[in-house]
């Protein structure tokens, strides 16, 4: 390690699975900033504690959901290698959090927090549910242009436009026998739909019980900035001096 | 979710967790939980309120790794599981699982239930009917023996019927040995009985059926007869911290516990004396660590946790004798670390508000102080003579520290407290207010907390009537007319919960009936004051025959016979009653730390002597 003459951030994928997934996003927070603590990376704080760690996170992962992609930015003192990182986090996490990958991006790039606005979701329905039943509903659903959705939250009730938020659905094949719905979705600085509202608003419109889309098994597989019809990583752009990622892969939905 | 030993719960829990607020109360998995042997002499702990608060015990903490560092031995945990969990898990019939397996707490051997105090009698209960274990020691003839410990066991006479054996005092040594017992009577085949019967004979374990009370016509207490041999009375446990070097690997939680940071201890014990103080009389006698273990500890335990503060807890942890020492070393870890260092419980004089001021350079937050009243002759009468020079000096030096808030511990009922007495608390925090003033100073916001003094076993006091629930509300109005101003906050205690936690501090076994009577009739989480019912606990106090008021408002003959006498927490009897008469002459005793021993009979009664580690390094 040695220090930065300007202020750097390391970029990292995490993946939250098993028993992860029932901590909610200010544990996750929390288990994070310990994480890097224990891991014993430069970190810059603005202040004395913990809670003043400069770090940007991605968008909330709804309690129960499990993710292929976490996305987090700690800002760093001094200069520590990528895969040294990552080593190190990964030796500092608990169980179910786990370092995918890491970079360093350089100053000017924007905190992972303030670009996101699209997740990509995946919804394993049980072995009961068919594919055809859902693939109708998914190709109603996207013939529409509005539709309107009662979200529930403890203080107040409003209604949101869950069609205007859904940026791509469909009906992917089956593995060990369950049947998925991909669904591409507002999610960040734009507003976010939660994936729970699409995975009720289909089965509704497929005639599947509560009882049943309840057991879906929900799993963040990506999160983007959307640029047109390309979703961006922001694994893959803003690298800045130091260097990776530069010219940002997009891919289309 | 660890689900590969045999008899786990883990596949019947997943589908709960989504229906509950904060799941990760029933997670485990935190950073260094231990890896569990299936095949092992297994003890839960489990402590009577939810996850956040137990994650905060040190005992447990401390417990907990020391079984699992014994060869063949394991400890896991449990706590009170929250209301909507409760329900969920008797609806799919599911009893009290440990965090580390999700095995059936009802399959260890071990089944050690911490009582922080009186206020968790009722979730004592719940955890041991989650369990699925008959809720009375004599019902029970196979599963864990159910051993109860904690600063609630200085008088656990309520909850007598409830548990096979408790322990007294500190219990990092015999949790050992009844570890150690529990597997040759697995081994050997001995049954429950005389595994009770051998365990009651250590040091510092009681049996509660080894003694039978007596009661003479007047419902007080004859005598507590010794039954098969059993020893007159049951002596704590201590131990020299210097030995247990511990926590080595504490676990630290995905939520915020309510003290979130790494707690090492410097010193057990206090003998400054407060006459109204039961810690201070059942944990002496002091016992310091060395200031470099003290800093060793530290260090280690800031990397396996990554905790971001340090607390150097004690009962008074400016009277360590090398306090200067240990926390300038240990600042150089924390300035190393990231970390900031606090100290929990602060004398009130300006050099403890200037210690406290210059370690926790961010200033979070303000300082606290403790008072405890507001007139001179009744600091006197308490034993806590502390002058209003040195509050003046340590709240000045507060201020000047950059201290924008000052919290003031009081208590009202003290005895001989008269409505005078109540109105120079007031008059007190004005007056330093006033003093701050006098010197340009721009005054600090006074946070001034009171609560209701109980009266507590094994304290001089012990003998002393409680102030009834009309008197605490005059004294409390006495406060809220007279503290008055805008930086100002007068906060107290509900009364209500004070006449409970009064009632079962100095009960006996007739209560015991009450506490379950108003557990089955729903009583959970009586800490929570939103949860507390005055009523039903009234109501379970009549369907009992137990009239409250003469556990509460009973001055005690002086030779009265107390249902904790044949529990030796060390200090004599008669010490005790010194005590009170000195009290009543306002008279003080200086700490035998920097003054002469003042005979409380601790140290030649258990053979121990104070240790104070003031020219160790
Ligand atoms: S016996 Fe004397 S020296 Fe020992 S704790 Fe009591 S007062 Fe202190």
């Amino acid at each position: 390690m040695c220090a930065a003459d300007s202020p750097l951030r390391l970029r990292v994928q995490f993946t939250k699975q098993g028993q992860a997934r029932y901590l909610s996003h200010s544990e996750y927070a929390r288990t994070l900033m310990i994480s890097a603590r224990r891991a014993g990376l430069p970190l810059e704080y603005a202040g004395t504690n913990m809670s003043r760690m400069k770090v940007s996170l991605s968008p909330p992962l709804p309690i129960g959901v499990t993710s292929d992609c976490e996305l987090v930015d700690f800002n760093l003192t001094s200069y520590v290698p990528a895969a040294e990182a990552c080593d190190l986090l990964g030796k500092a996490t608990p169980d179910g959090i786990a370092p995918a990958k890491c970079r360093l991006m350089g100053p000017e790039a924007k905190p992972v927090g303030k670009v996101i606005d699209t997740a990509v979701f995946t919804a394993a329905f049980p072995e009961t549910v068919g594919g055809g039943e859902l693939e109708d509903a998914v190709e109603r659903f996207s013939e529409m242009s509005t539709l309107p959705y009662q979200r529930v939250q403890p203080r107040r009730t409003r209604t949101v436009d869950i069609r205007a938020g859904v940026h791509g659905l469909e009906v992917v094949g089956e593995t060990e026998g369950r049947i998925s719905l991909k669904m591409t979705v507002d999610d960040g600085i734009a507003g976010t739909i939660k994936p729970w509202e699409v995975v009720e608003v289909i089965s509704g419109m497929a005639g599947i019980g509560r009882e049943v889309w309840q057991q879906a098994e929900v799993n963040r597989t990506g999160l983007f900035s959307r640029r047109g019809d390309r979703l961006i990583s922001p694994m893959d752009t803003g690298a800045g001096r130091s260097g990776a990622g530069r010219g940002a892969r997009g891919v289309r939905y | 979710m660890n689900s590969t030993h045999p008899g786990s719960l883990a596949d019947r829990l997943q589908p709960l967790l989504l229906r509950v607020e904060r799941p990760s109360r029933y997670l485990g998995g935190e950073w260094n939980s231990p890896d569990i042997p299936a095949e092992s002499t297994s003890v839960v702990f489990a402590y009577p309120d939810v996850y956040e608060i137990g994650m905060s015990n040190l005992g447990l903490t401390i417990l907990a790794e020391v079984v699992n560092d014994i060869e063949g031995a394991s400890a896991e945990r449990a706590y009170a599981p929250w209301l909507d969990m409760e329900a969920e898990m008797r609806r799919e019939g599911i009893p009290l699982f440990s965090l580390e397996t999700k095995r059936p707490v009802a399959s260890a051997d071990i089944f050690g239930i911490s009582i922080p105090h009186e206020l968790t009698f009722t979730n004592v209960l719940n955890l041991i009917d989650l369990a699925g274990l008959p809720l009375h020691a004599s019902d029970r003839t196979s599963g864990p023996i159910v051993v109860g410990g904690g600063c609630g066991v200085t008088n656990p006479e309520p909850l007598a019927a409830f548990f096979d054996l408790f322990v007294l005092g500190e219990g990092e040594e015999v949790i050992g040995l009844l570890v150690e017992m529990v597997g040759r009577a697995k081994s050997q085949g001995w049954g429950r009985t005389r595994l009770l019967e051998e365990a009651s004979r250590l040091r510092g374990v009681y049996r509660p059926d080894d003694y039978l009370p007596e009661y003479a016509d007047d419902g007080t207490l004859k005598e507590m007869i010794p039954q098969s041999g059993a020893a007159r009375k049951v002596t704590k446990n201590l131990v020299d911290l210097d030995d247990w070097l511990y926590p080595t690997h504490p676990l630290v939680p995905f939520c915020e516990a309510v003290h979130d940071r790494l707690n090492v201890e410097l010193f057990r014990g206090c003998t400054r004396g407060c006459r109204f103080c039961q810690a201070g009389m059942t944990y002496r006698p002091v016992r310091e660590r060395t200031a470099g273990e003290v800093v060793k500890l530290v260090d280690e335990l800031a990397q396996s946790t990554g905790y971001d503060e340090v607390s150097l807890c004690s009962l008074s942890s400016t009277d360590y004798s090398r306090i200067v020492d240990v926390t300038s070393r240990v600042a150089q870890v924390c300035e190393h670390r990231r970390m900031i260092m606090s100290l929990p419980s602060l004398r009130m004089d300006a050099m403890s508000a200037e210690l406290a001021s210059r370690l926790d350079r961010g200033g979070r937050g303000g300082l606290t102080f403790a008072p405890e009243a507001g007139s001179q002759r009744l600091r006197l009468v308490i034993n806590k003579p502390i002058s209003e020079g040195d509050m003046v000096d340590a709240v000045m030096c507060a201020v000047r520290a950059g201290r924008r808030r000052i919290k003031l511990y009081f208590m009202i009922g003290l005895p001989t407290e008269t409505d005078e007495d109540v109105a120079e608390i007031s008059k007190l925090v004005f007056r330093l207010r006033d003093a701050v003033k006098a010197e340009k100073l721009t005054p600090p916001s006074f946070n001034v907390s009171v609560s209701t003094f109980v009266p507590k076993p094994h304290t001089p006091f012990q003998w002393c009537p409680q102030i009834t629930g009309d008197e605490i509300r005059h004294r409390q109005d006495i406060l809220k007319a007279t503290l008055r101003a805008r930086s100002m906050n007068l906060s107290w205690h509900d009364r209500e919960m004070s006449t409970v936690e009064g009632l079962l501090a100095r009960g006996d076994r007739r209560l015991g009936r009450m506490v379950e009577n108003c557990w089955a009739a729903g009583g959970r989480f009586d800490s929570w004051s939103d949860h507390f019912d005055f009523e039903r606990w009234m109501r379970a106090a009549a369907d009992s025959g137990i009239d409250p008021g003469y556990y509460l408002y009973r001055q005690r003959r002086p030779d009265e016979v107390f249902p904790w006498d044949h529990l030796d927490f060390g200090v004599d009897k008669e010490f005790l009653q010194a005590e009170l008469s000195r009290a009543m002459e306002a008279t003080t005793t200086p700490d035998c730390r920097v003054a002469e021993c003042s005979e409380c009979g601790v140290c030649e009664g258990l053979s121990v002597q104070p240790v104070l580690k003031g020219s160790d390094s």
